[in-house]
Order: C-alpha cells, then structure tokens, then sequence
C-alpha cells in the first residue's frame, strides 16, 4: 500500500556518482536474504547472511550449477538482483524452473580479462552475485572480492569445479558427491531426476557440519529434498 | 513518387538470438543517419532516405551511393551493404538488391523481370504462375478492375505495384522495428529502463542499473544480458539472453510447444556449435537412420574434440520436424549419461551430432 503511495510522487533521478555510495536502509532481519525451502537445512535454517561468502564445488556437469542458480532462487523471487559472472551459456529456461525470476538477475556471460572488475562493479550493483571460477583466481584479487562484498553487505557465490581455483576459506562451503541420474534407460524416458548428497560445512560456526540428500534437480525441475 | 535511397543488410534481415543483428543494422542506420537525417529505418537489415536533397547537395545520386558506401564501410567492414536508388520503397529495395540505379522511365522495365514471389503474397505467387503470369511484368499487363473483383482489394494494389504506379506495398515496413532501434539507443543513455519487478524504478534497482551501464560502457552493450523465455522447441530457441535494457523482460509463459524437451531443463545451454561423436562397441559411428532409429548402441562419446567418455545409459532419440519456411530441417535428439554422472543432450542433423545442452 505504501508502494502505491511513494510511487504516485515523482521522484527525483539520483546522481550515478551519488548512487555509488548510497544503500538503502535496512532493518536487522534485512540483513539475512532469504533461501529456498530445500536448501534451509544446509544454511542451518538460518538464512543467507549479508555480505557472506559462499562457496560450491563439484566436478564440471556434476550439478554446480543447478545448486548455485538454486541459491539465486528465493533471494531473486522475493525482489533482490542477483549478478552471474562467467556461465558463458546459461540455460534460461532451466532456471525458470528452479524458481529464479528473472527480472531480477543480469548476466555477464563472458567477462574476459575485466573479470575482477566486473565482479565489483555487480557488487556495488546487486544484493548477491554468483561467479563462476574459469580458472585459478589470485588471492589478493579474491580478498579484495571478499572484503568489498562484506563492506557492502553482498552475498558472493563463487562456483568451482576444484577447490583451489578460490584461494580464500568461505562462510559456508557446500560440495556435491554421488550423482546419480535417473530416467534414461537403454533409448526409453527421458532425464527426470538427479539425486545427489551436499554436504555444508563452514567456519567460525557459520553453519553446521550437515549432509543432505536433495533432487538436484527434481522431476519438476526444482531442487527438492530427497526423503527416500 | 520520391525516389530512394534503400540500403539493405542480406546478412541482418533475421534476429539472432542475442540479437547482435539489431544492434549492427542500428549502427548502420546511425552511420547512414549523419549523411541524411531523413533516413528511416524499414524493417531489419533495410532502411531508405529520399535521394533528392542529399543528391542536390553531393551533386548527384551517384555521389550519393559512393558517400553512403563509404561511410558504411567505416562502421563495420564485415557487414554486406547493398545501396539501390528507385521510385518508391517497393522498387528501391529490389534495386538494392542488385546495387542499381533506377530513373522513374525505366521502373516499368526494371520490375517487369521479377517473380511474383517477390510482393511476398503466397496466394498470388501460387495462383499466378498456373495462369501463365510468372513475372511482374505478365501480371502488371492485367486490368485494375479485373484482378480487383477476381483477387481483392490488396491484389489490386499489388497490381499497382506491379506497374509502377504506387511505390509502397503492404507488408514491407516491420511497424517495430522503429520501436526496437530506439530501446537500443535508449540503454546507451545515463539510466536505461529495464522494467522490474514492481514495473516502476526504486532505489536498488536504480544502483543496479547504473552499475549495469556502467560495465556496458566498459565492455560493450552485449555484456550485460537479462534473461528472456518466449517459448520454443529447443532449449536454445525457447530462451535466450538480450542486452541488459534492450527490451522488456516477460515472465515465462507456458506455450504448449509440441517437441519441447521434457522438464527439467539444462542449465547449461550452448550458443555455439560444438562438434560430438558417438561410438557403437566396435568402434563405429553411431548414426541415425532414416527411419530415426539409432544404427547402434551407443557406448562411447567424444565432445568438441575431447577425450572419450563411456555412456552409461541413453535416452531417444526423438525426431524433431521443424517446417521453417520452406527447408523442413530434420533433427533429432538423444540424452546421453556419460561417466562420472554428466548428463548431456544432443542433437542430430545432417549425418553429424553437435553439443546442445549440459545437465550441470
């Protein structure tokens, strides 16, 4: 109701230069983005902190990116921008169904050598970004990453296919083991379900050592927790 | 009737799906724009201004092609141009396609030749040619008050056309394109607006897009991109990515394609053509046969020229028949499970299988 209001006055362009150092305020259960059902348990139902890092590692094809897209996926519905760096060919529609919305996210498919800078530049920009690491990243560029995204309150999602592609400990570290496809069988079906095991670690007590069985995707095409 | 200058872009006229052609033919209506302010973009890959100030001015219509020429050749050395000068847009752009120049004596003679397919009524085109008409030049022989009672209102006007009497035909301006070509030119300003979530510009949304523009500045309008799902059969023509700020983002709409691949979805997709190979045990290729069976089991894959990997378990093929225009395309797909657990899809074509899309 209050939106309706504020939006039947006009209001003034903001200076681009201003923009850059202004945040909107913002009360403390602001400060946790929220994320989807089937990963709560991972983050240990607390939610996705403000300026924290995290990181996902598995092998190429293993399920990377659909548990990444997947962090998006609340955060993005409930209105707050996301930032991808570095899919090249991100599947558009296969993202709509994990639940992402996609006005809500920009894609930079192929940064190039402007990587860094492209990375901050989202984070003075979105409420989260998502980085998927091509290659080994130097550590002074990765703390300064860190440091920038927990100054601004931006949660950073780094994608890795090994872990020692991002040379810095994360807040929670979610890893994928035991891929298993199903539905295909001998030309019949089709692809229905992935089911893997994440298991969620982190430091300084930011999350729980926990494991989880989830649909990585499900038949449905969103990650669901695997109960049998 | 004014003549005109038409210059065609053959290699722009489809959007791709980044819609990198849009963006090269508004650079070329830009460049073309700074000769002749007048100039009007028609539809993609075409665009005229009237000859006769410019022609006044650069003494001669001559001069005028060699200057429009020129000045493309500087925006983008790649890009085909073809320029043609005639009476009326429907002329012009038939010059165009053969780089002439046409007096408003000789436009008669100049359409007489063309095949009635070239007004882009298929009605026309098929019916003609069984009574004998197969060119402008037969049909334009035909009486006004004859074709209007046998054919209608706008084959009358197609007969126009044909004799060279009016200049502009139905179907040949794209009413969007306009619109299009200034939701580019708009993302180059200070503040481009993307609709959003609420429709309307809040704050976030504003730092959000100053830091989009930002990198567009930087590193060029493509490398920003928003999400964009208009339906489809491929996963690839069912979604696609836009430059940030170039066009309204739309929710997904569920359009009941048939042959659209089964959920989930890929989450990797790609753009670019990557050459596959599928193995049998023995060694040999696996194809796909006429009936759109598999010629054998497949047991191994190669992707993009790298190393073998075992397949584990398959699914398909599918057939896919896709009658665009007048070229059906025969397709197929096949899901493969390649060792450790990667799951990808791809699609036959012409003897050879190509990478479409990673499960990751």
């Amino acid at each position: 109701m209050f939106a309706s209001v504020s939006h039947l006055q006009p209001r003034p362009t903001l200076d681009p230069k201003l923009l850059a150092r202004v945040r909107p305020v913002a009360a403390a259960s602001a400060r946790v983005l929220p994320v989807a059902p089937a990963l709560e348990s991972l983050f240990g139902g607390r939610g996705l902190q403000r300026g924290s890092t995290v990181r996902i590692t598995a092998p190429r094809g293993g399920g990377g990116s659909t548990l990444a897209l997947t962090v998006l996926s609340a955060p993005s519905a409930a209105g707050h921008w996301c930032g991808v760096v570095g899919m090249a060919d991100p599947g558009v529609a296969g993202m709509v169904g994990l639940g992402i919305d996609l006005r809500r996210v920009v894609f930079v498919p192929t940064p190039g050598t402007a990587w860094a800078s492209v990375v901050g530049e989202l984070i003075d920009g979105a409420d989260m970004v998502l980085v998927r690491c091509e290659q080994q990243i130097a550590h002074p560029i990765a703390r300064n990453l860190v440091a920038k995204a927990r100054d601004r309150q931006v949660t950073l999602v780094i994608v890795t296919s090994t872990p020692e592609q991002w040379p810095l400990p994360s807040d929670v570290e979610l890893s994928i083991s035991g891929a298993t496809w199903s539905g295909a069988d001998g030309g019949y079906g089709h692809f229905v379900s992935r089911r893997a095991t994440v298991s969620a670690s982190g430091r300084r007590g930011a999350v729980r050592e926990h494991v989880a069985a989830l649909w990585l995707p499900s038949s449905d095409g969103d990650v669901a927790v695997a109960t049998r | 009737m004014d003549r005109l200058v038409a210059v065609g872009c053959p290699d722009l006229t489809d959007e791709g799906a980044r819609g990198e052609q849009l963006r090269t033919f508004a650079k070329v209506v830009e460049a073309v724009g700074e000769l002749c302010p007048w100039v009007e973009p028609i539809r993609l890959g075409l665009a005229v201004f009237p000859v006769r100030g410019p022609s006044r001015l650069l003494g001669g219509d001559d001069a005028v092609v060699s200057a429009v020429a020129n000045a493309l050749a500087q925006v983008d050395p790649s890009v085909v141009i073809e320029i043609g000068v005639a009476p009326g847009l429907f002329a012009a752009q038939l010059a165009a396609r053969r780089g002439l120049l046409i007096s408003a004596e000789a436009l008669p003679e100049f359409l007489a030749p063309w095949p009635i397919s070239v007004l882009a009524r298929p009605e026309l085109a098929s019916v003609l040619p069984r009574l004998g008409l197969r060119t402008l030049g037969q049909f334009a022989e035909l009486h006004h008050r004859e074709v209007f009672s046998r054919f209608g209102a706008d084959a009358a006007m197609c007969l126009q056309v044909a004799k060279g009497e009016v200049g502009e035909l139905s179907g040949l301006r794209d009413p969007s394109i306009g619109r299009r070509l200034r939701s580019l030119t708009a993302s180059a300003s200070p503040l481009p607006s993307q609709t959003t979530f609420l429709g309307g510009m809040g704050l976030a949304d504003e730092r959000l897009a100053a830091a989009a523009r930002r990198l567009q500045a930087q590193l060029g309008p493509e490398s920003v991109m928003v999400g964009y799902d208009h339906g489809g059969r491929s996963p690839l023509d069912q979604a696609s990515l836009v430059p940030f700020g170039s066009r309204p983002v739309v929710t997904s709409h569920e359009a009941p394609w048939p042959g659209r691949l089964p959920s989930p979805s890929p989450m990797t997709v790609f753009t670019d053509a990557r050459a596959a190979q599928v193995f049998d045990g023995e060694g040999d290729q696996v194809l796909i046969d006429d009936a759109g069976l598999l010629s054998a089991e497949p047991a191994r894959c190669t992707v993009n020229g790298g190393s073998e990997r075992r397949v584990i378990n398959w699914a398909g093929p599918w057939p896919l028949l896709e009658a665009w225009w007048e070229a059906p395309r025969h397709r197929a797909r096949l899901q493969l499970l390649l060792t450790p657990a990667t799951a990808i899809l791809l699609v036959f074509e012409a003897g050879s299988w190509w990478l479409e899309a990673v499960y990751d």
